[in-house]
C-alpha cells in the first residue's frame, strides 16, 4: 500500500455514506449530512491530511501523555502497567452563543444549590415549606449532622463543582448531574487542550477558541477568598489520598500549577485546634485545605474511623474556624441523585427563576406510583443507585439482558428508595479516530465551576467519549476516553479575552 | 521550607538515580572486558560483583551478558538498575509537584524504556548500546536536574542523596580493589586498573593528571583525594558540606551531631589526610571511617529534617 499523504483516495474525511447518522444529534454534521458552521475550519483541515498523518499525530499524543505521566496503574500478575486514558485528538466545539446559555445555567444551579446546602445545614426553611422532602434530605447517607449551624466563608459550600452536562436528541444541553464532592477530570481538560495545540495548531488559532489556562490561578484564587478575612497571605494545600489513587496524577498537576504543596493525612497535625504540616524547618500553619479526599476519611476522630488518609483533628479545627476544607463536608446532599429531581424546584425556590439548563426526566422509585411505571419500562429506562457514581450500580435497560432486568428488578423492589431511572436519552455523538477511521461516538460534557467570593465558569470543559460503538457509558472506569473542548470566543466581543 | 516527606522523597530519589548509574557503568565496563581475555573479564566480573555487594550470582558458568542481564534487569534483586530505577521514580511521583517536567519526562522515559516487555530481548541482542542509553539518559536528567530546578532547598536534598551514594559506591568500588574486601590480594594488573578507572568513570581525568602511568597507590590518591574530579570522595564530600550548610538550620539543637557539622568534619579529614600515612596503616581503614562518616550523616539528616520528634516544634 501507497502512503501518500495529502493524497485524495487517502483522505480519511468520512463520506456522507460512512458516517451514520442516527436517533442522536451530532456535534460535527447536521441531519443531511451538511457540517455545521463552527466546525468548518476542522473540517477543511482534517480533509487535507491523509490517514497516515492523522494515525501519526494521534500517536504522539498518546506517546506524549504517557511520558507526562498522565496515566492510571492497572495492576495485573506480576508487574503492574502504565496506561494513559485514551484520548481522541479532534476536538469538540461549541460556539459563543450556545456557551454563554450554559454558562449562564450552570452559574444560576451553583448558587441555588450553595443557598440550599446553607439552608440544609442553617434553619432548613425549605424543608419547613415542604419544598423538598424532609426525610429525603435528612436520611441521605451524604448528609453530615456534624456542619449543622456551622459558619462557612460567603456560604461557599461547594467550591469546586464539576457537573455533567448532555445533550439530548433535540440538540439541547440537559444537566445529568452535578458533582459537588470531589469532581476530577480538569487536568485532563488542561492536558488535552495542551495536546490539541499541538495537533492543530493553525485551526486552533484561527478559530479564536477560548483560554482555559486560568484555571489553576482562578482555584488557587477562590481557595484564598474563603480564607481571606482572616488571614492576610493564606498557605493553601492540596490534600491528596496518596500515589495509589487514580487521580493522583490531578492531585499533583493541580498542586504544581497553584505552587501549593501537595500533602498525604500523615504530612499534618492538629494542635491546639490549629493545622501543621510538617515541613524541614519544623511546623508550619495550613489555613485552606483543597481536599481531595471523600468526606468520609478526612478525619478518623469524626468520620470514618479506620482512614488513614486523613487528620486526626481536623474537623475540629475546623469547626473552630481555624481552617477552611474545599469543599466543605456534607456538599453530597445536594448532588445526590434524588435530591436532583428537585433542583429545578430548589432555583425557584432560592431564585425565583426558571431553571435555564433543565435536568433529565427523573422517576423517583420512593414514590410507589413512579416505581411501578420504572418497573414496567426497565427496557426503555436507565435506572441508578443514588449512593453510586462513576457508572457503577446502574441499568442501561435498553442494553441489557432480559436475565439482567429481572434481576435488577428484585434489588429495585427491596430498596426502592436507593433508586431513580430516566429514560435512555441518545447523547449526542461527535466524531472520533478509531482504528483509522472516522466514526461518531457518544459524548458528554464536564464544564468546570469554581465558587468562592464570586462564581467562575470555565470556557471549556473535558468531552468525555464512550469509546465503544454505540455505548452510552462515558466513564473512564468502564472503557471511556475524553477529547479537548473548543469553546469559541464571541466574534463580536474579540476585546473581551484581552487582559485587563 | 518544604514537607518532611518530600525533602525524604527528593533525597532517596538522589540516591537511587545514582546507583542506578553505578550499576549501569560497573556493567558495561565488565562486559567489554569480557571481549578481552578471559582472565581480565573474570577478574573484572569479581571486582563488579563485590563493589556491588553480590554475592548470590555464580560466576561459573554464566556469560558475561547473562551477568550484566541480572545487574540490570532482575526485578528481584533490590540493587538491580531496573529496581533502583523505578523505585527513583516512584520517588518522582510521589514529589511530582516538586521536580520540573523537563526532569520529570526523561526519568519517566528511562524508567517506560526499561520496564517495558521487549527490553529483555533488546538487552540480550545489544547489551552495550543499550547500556550506553541507560547512561546517556540519566545524564540528561541530572542535566535537566541542574538547568531546569530551582537550586532551592529541594534540590539540595535530591544533590545530598547523590553525592552520599556516590561517596559510598567509590568507597566500597575502592574496598573491593585496595582494602579489606580484596582480601590480601589487591589489584596489581595493568588492565584491571584501567578497568577500574573505567568503573569510577576516571580513566580521562586520572590520565590528564597523571599520564598514562597507572598504579594503586595513584589511583587511591585521585579517587580519594582529588578535589577537582566529581566522584572522588573529596568532591563528594566537599559538596555534601556546602549542601547541609546551605540548607535553613532546622531549628533544633544537635551539637556536635548537626548534619553539618559531621560533613564539615569529614570534608576536613580528607582535606588535611596524609597520602604517607594512608600507605603506613592501609586504605581499609580510611576507607571504613569514610563508610562509617556517610552513615552517621544519613542519621544526622533523618534527626535534623525528616524524623524529628514533633514535641520540639509545637508552640507551647
Amino acid at each position: 500500500m501507497t502512503v501518500g499523504e495529502t493524497q485524495d483516495q487517502d483522505s480519511l474525511f468520512p463520506l456522507s455514506a460512512a458516517y451514520p447518522i442516527d436517533r442522536a444529534y451530532d456535534e460535527m454534521y447536521d441531519r443531511s449530512h451538511g457540517v455545521r458552521d463552527h466546525y468548518g475550519p476542522l473540517q477543511s483541515r482534517i480533509s487535507t491530511l491523509g490517514a497516515s498523518e492523522l494515525a501519526d499525530r494521534q500517536r504522539t499524543l498518546e506517546q506524549s501523555f504517557l511520558l507526562q505521566g498522565i496515566t492510571f496503574t492497572v495492576y495485573g500478575a506480576g508487574a503492574s502497567t502504565e496506561q494513559i486514558i485514551p484520548t481522541d485528538l479532534f476536538p469538540r466545539i461549541i460556539p459563543a452563543a450556545e456557551w454563554a446559555r450554559i454558562e449562564a445555567g450552570l452559574t444560576q444551579r451553583l448558587q441555588a444549590l450553595n443557598l440550599f446546602l446553607a439552608d440544609i445545614y442553617g434553619d432548613q426553611t425549605i424543608l419547613k415549606d415542604g419544598v423538598v422532602p424532609r426525610d429525603l434530605v435528612l436520611g441521605a447517607p451524604s448528609y453530615r449532622r456534624e456542619m449543622q449551624g456551622l459558619f462557612v466563608p460567603h456560604k461557599a459550600y461547594a467550591n469546586v463543582c464539576g457537573s455533567d452536562l448532555i445533550r439530548n436528541e433535540a440538540g439541547e444541553f440537559v444537566v445529568l448531574e452535578d458533582n459537588l464532592r470531589v469532581p476530577s477530570g480538569v487536568s485532563y481538560m488542561l492536558a488535552n487542550r495542551d495536546a490539541a495545540k499541538r495537533t492543530f495548531p493553525g485551526t486552533y488559532r484561527s478559530s479564536g477558541v477560548r483560554s482555559v489556562e486560568r484555571y489553576p490561578d482562578a482555584l488557587l484564587a477562590t481557595l484564598k477568598s474563603l480564607a481571606s478575612d482572616w488571614r492576610s497571605n493564606p498557605q493553601v494545600v492540596v490534600l491528596t489520598p496518596g500515589v495509589y489513587n487514580s487521580a493522583y496524577y490531578e492531585h499533583a498537576y493541580l498542586a504544581r500549577l497553584m505552587g501549593a504543596p501537595l500533602v498525604e493525612g500523615r504530612d499534618l497535625v492538629v494542635h491546639d485546634n490549629l493545622v501543621y504540616m510538617r515541613t524541614t524547618t519544623g511546623l508550619k500553619r495550613v489555613d485552606v485545605i483543597y481536599r481531595r479526599v471523600d468526606d468520609d476519611f478526612i478525619d478518623p476522630l469524626t468520620f470514618r474511623r479506620d482512614s488513614s488518609l486523613g487528620v486526626a483533628g481536623l474537623f475540629n479545627a475546623y469547626r473552630a474556624g481555624n481552617v477552611v476544607i474545599a469543599n466543605a463536608p456534607g456538599t453530597g446532599v445536594a448532588d445526590d441523585k434524588a435530591v436532583y429531581a428537585y433542583v429545578p424546584a430548589i432555583i425557584r425556590y432560592y431564585l425565583g427563576q426558571d431553571a435555564i439548563l433543565n435536568n433529565v426526566e427523573t422517576y423517583l422509585c420512593r414514590e410507589t406510583s413512579q416505581l411501578d411505571h420504572v418497573l414496567g419500562n426497565l427496557d426503555k429506562l436507565v435506572v441508578k443507585a443514588v449512593g453510586a457514581s462513576g457508572g457503577y450500580g446502574m441499568l442501561v435497560g435498553p442494553h441489557a439482558s432480559a436475565k439482567e432486568r429481572e434481576d435488577f428488578a428484585q434489588q429495585l423492589k427491596a430498596d426502592p428508595a436507593n433508586y431513580i431511572a430516566q429514560p435512555t436519552i441518545q447523547l449526542s455523538t461527535a466524531p472520533c479516530l478509531i482504528d483509522g477511521a472516522i466514526e461518531p461516538r457518544h459524548v458528554d460534557l464536564r464544564p468546570f465551576i469554581l465558587c468562592g467570593e464570586k462564581i467562575v465558569v470555565t470556557p471549556g470543559a473535558l468531552t468525555r467519549v464512550a469509546l465503544k460503538r454505540g455505548s452510552l457509558v462515558v466513564n473512564s472506569s468502564q472503557g471511556g476516553g475524553s477529547k479537548d473542548t473548543w469553546v469559541l470566543s464571541d466574534p463580536r466581543a474579540q476585546t473581551q479575552e484581552s487582559p485587563a | 521550607m518544604m514537607l518532611t516527606r518530600v525533602a525524604d522523597s527528593l533525597y532517596w530519589m538522589g540516591r537511587y538515580i545514582e546507583r542506578a548509574e553505578h550499576v549501569s557503568r560497573l556493567s558495561d565496563v565488565m562486559l567489554t572486558a569480557s571481549l578481552d581475555t578471559s582472565g581480565d573479564a573474570l577478574l573484572a566480573a569479581r571486582t563488579v560483583l563485590g563493589a556491588v555487594g553480590e554475592t548470590q550470582i555464580a560466576l561459573e558458568g554464566k556469560s558475561a551478558v547473562d551477568v550484566a542481564a541480572a545487574l540490570v534487569l532482575d526485578r528481584d534483586d533490590p540493587g538491580s538498575v531496573i529496581v533502583s530505577l523505578a523505585r527513583a521514580r516512584e520517588n518522582a511521583r510521589q514529589v511530582r509537584d516538586q521536580i520540573t517536567s523537563e526532569a520529570w519526562e526523561r526519568l519517566n522515559l528511562l524508567f517506560l524504556r526499561i520496564t517495558a516487555p521487549k527490553a529483555a530481548k533488546q538487552f540480550d541482542q545489544a547489551a552495550l548500546p543499550f547500556l550506553h542509553e541507560v547512561i546517556s539518559d540519566l545524564f540528561l536528567f541530572k542535566g535537566a536536574v541542574d538547568t531546569t530546578m530551582s537550586h532551592g532547598e529541594g534540590w539540595r536534598f535530591l544533590m545530598l542523596g547523590i553525592y552520599l551514594e556516590r561517596a559510598q559506591l567509590i568507597v566500597r568500588l575502592l574496598d573491593v580493589c585496595f582494602g579489606e574486601a580484596a582480601g590480601g590480594e589487591p589489584l596489581n594488573d595493568h588492565l584491571a586498573q584501567m578497568n577500574l578507572l573505567r568503573m569510577a568513570c576516571a580513566l580521562e581525568p586520572y590520565l590528564r593528571v597523571y599520564t598514562a602511568d597507572i598504579q594503586p597507590k595513584l589511583i587511591q590518591e585521585f579517587l580519594l583525594f582529588n578535589a577537582e574530579f566529581p566522584r572522588s570522595i573529596q568532591f563528594a564530600t566537599a559538596r555534601i558540606e556546602e549542601h547541609l550548610k546551605a540548607l535553613a538550620s532546622p531549628g533544633l539543637d544537635q551539637g556536635s551531631s548537626a548534619p553539618d557539622r559531621l560533613a564539615g568534619r569529614l570534608s576536613a579529614r580528607l582535606r588535611f589526610a596524609d597520602l604517607e600515612e594512608m600507605a603506613s596503616q592501609g586504605a581499609s581503614s580510611l576507607l571504613a571511617t569514610v563508610n562509617q562518616d556517610c552513615a552517621r550523616i544519613h542519621e544526622a539528616i533523618y534527626g535534623a529534617y525528616v524524623d524529628y520528634s514533633l514535641e520540639h516544634h509545637l508552640p507551647g
